[in-house]
């Protein structure tokens, strides 16, 4: 009966300093949104509508929505360069007006939004998704001129291993935020309120 | 006295474990090798701008069609290099400029492996001993657009990995990843311009 005990003792001990191991090696990541880049899509919206020059203002998220951590399989993406992702939001709107020579902060065309949906679900076997939300509020010389939520879903293969589908997950969110911007740079009401006159063809 | 050998079974099960676990983290190499069928072109094999003008480079590296953040910034900055060197443009940057062209260039890495995870995963269960090889390809589609005028081309390429114990393609040199990624992209990049500039795309 001793003898029995002191084998699954040994067992427990073997198992609980594996598992630590496995842990270990295999890394629990937390890691940072990957700097964001300009879509060449919106670039080319963008730069289809070349006239009105816009300036970005705050961007915050709202209540109980997952600002600054978000899980995937035991790892972590964090927030982009103030360690939130209402931050990311921001980041990823001036990246892409920049691209396009279309930020200035001094513009009385402005930009605010709110986060209002942050999901990573990279916990799936086969096909992983990221469904981002946010507010957008233009405003010219103060007046309210565009006032619009919009959602962004965005889907990519994933994999049982979870050496795959973890960075699958970290890479596919700022491709998720791409779709995001993408939704505001494509409405017909953001273009007009944003006095985006379309480029003539030779102009191109 | 007992309690001594409990203490060094406990110790021995621990060693174990915890060496059964690093030999599963195993190093195991990958060796990357970059296909011939793509030709070298440097700035000799373009042809000669008559009129150089001012350029945007767009580019977006894709991974199944998807944009890939990080693999963007690593070799924009080589594309806009490659454009700059080929001599084919008066200026070269990656925001807009008045009367600039546009060079839009997108690279998609495509598995062209049936169920690549999967054979990676035998490989690392096997200690590297069951080696496999898989294929990435490269698809590139570029165009240059001025004055309402709109040229474009496509790109095909290939890097094949092998990892383990497994021999790589006949007549090809071994690479380390990070050289043989940087080659197939600026062979990419430079044969996309000079089949824009044979297509007359510069003039």
């Amino acid at each position: 009966m001793l003898s029995t005990d002191m084998v699954t003792r040994h067992r427990s001990v073997a198992a609980i300093v594996c598992l630590i191991s496995m842990l270990m090696l295999g890394g629990c990541v937390s890691q940072p949104a990957m700097t964001y880049q300009a879509s060449i899509d919106n670039t080319e919206v963008l730069l289809a509508h070349p006239t009105g020059k816009l300036s970005v203002g705050s961007v915050d998220a709202a209540a109980g929505v997952a600002n600054r951590h978000l899980s995937i399989r035991g790892s972590e993406l964090t927030g982009g360069p103030d360690g939130t992702f209402a931050g990311y939001l921001r980041d990823a709107l001036m990246t892409e007006l920049k691209a396009a020579g279309r930020l200035d902060p001094a513009s009385t065309t402005r930009i605010d939004g709110t986060l209002t949906h942050n999901e990573l679900d990279g916990g799936a076997v086969k096909n992983a998704k990221a469904v981002l939300g946010a507010r957008f509020i233009v405003t010219k010389d103060g007046e309210t001129v565009y006032d619009k939520t919009l959602t962004a879903t965005h889907q990519w293969e994933s994999s049982f291993i979870g050496a795959i589908a973890i960075p699958a997950a970290f890479q596919n969110y700022p491709a998720a935020m791409q779709k995001l911007v993408a939704k505001l740079f494509n409405d017909p009401e953001f273009i007009q309120a944003a006095d985006m006159a379309p480029a003539t063809a030779a102009a191109r | 006295m007992i309690a001594i050998r409990q203490k060094a079974r406990l110790l021995r099960a621990a060693f174990f474990a915890v060496f059964a676990c690093l030999s599963l983290s195993g190093c195991i190499s990958a060796k990357m090798y970059v296909d011939s069928g793509l030709p070298n072109v440097s700035k000799s094999d373009l042809p000669v701008a008559p009129h150089p003008e001012p350029v945007q480079v767009l580019f977006e590296f894709r991974t199944k069609g998807n944009a890939n953040a990080n693999a963007t910034a690593r070799i924009a900055p080589r594309v806009i290099a490659a454009a700059t060197e080929s001599g084919l443009f008066a200026q070269v940057s990656g925001t807009p400029h008045d009367g600039a062209g546009i060079l839009k260039i997108v690279i998609d890495n495509v598995p062209l492996t049936d169920n690549a995870a999967a054979k990676g995963f035998g490989t690392g269960l096997t200690f590297g001993l069951a080696g496999s090889i898989v294929t990435d390809g490269y698809i590139c589609t570029a165009s240059y657009t001025r004055g309402g005028r709109t040229t474009e081309t496509t790109v095909k390429h290939s890097i094949y990995t092998t990892i383990g114990n497994h021999e790589g393609p006949k007549g090809l040199a071994a690479m380390e990843p990070q050289a043989a990624v940087n080659l197939a992209m600026d062979q990419i990049t430079w044969n996309a311009l000079k089949q824009l500039a044979d297509k007359h795309a510069f003039d």
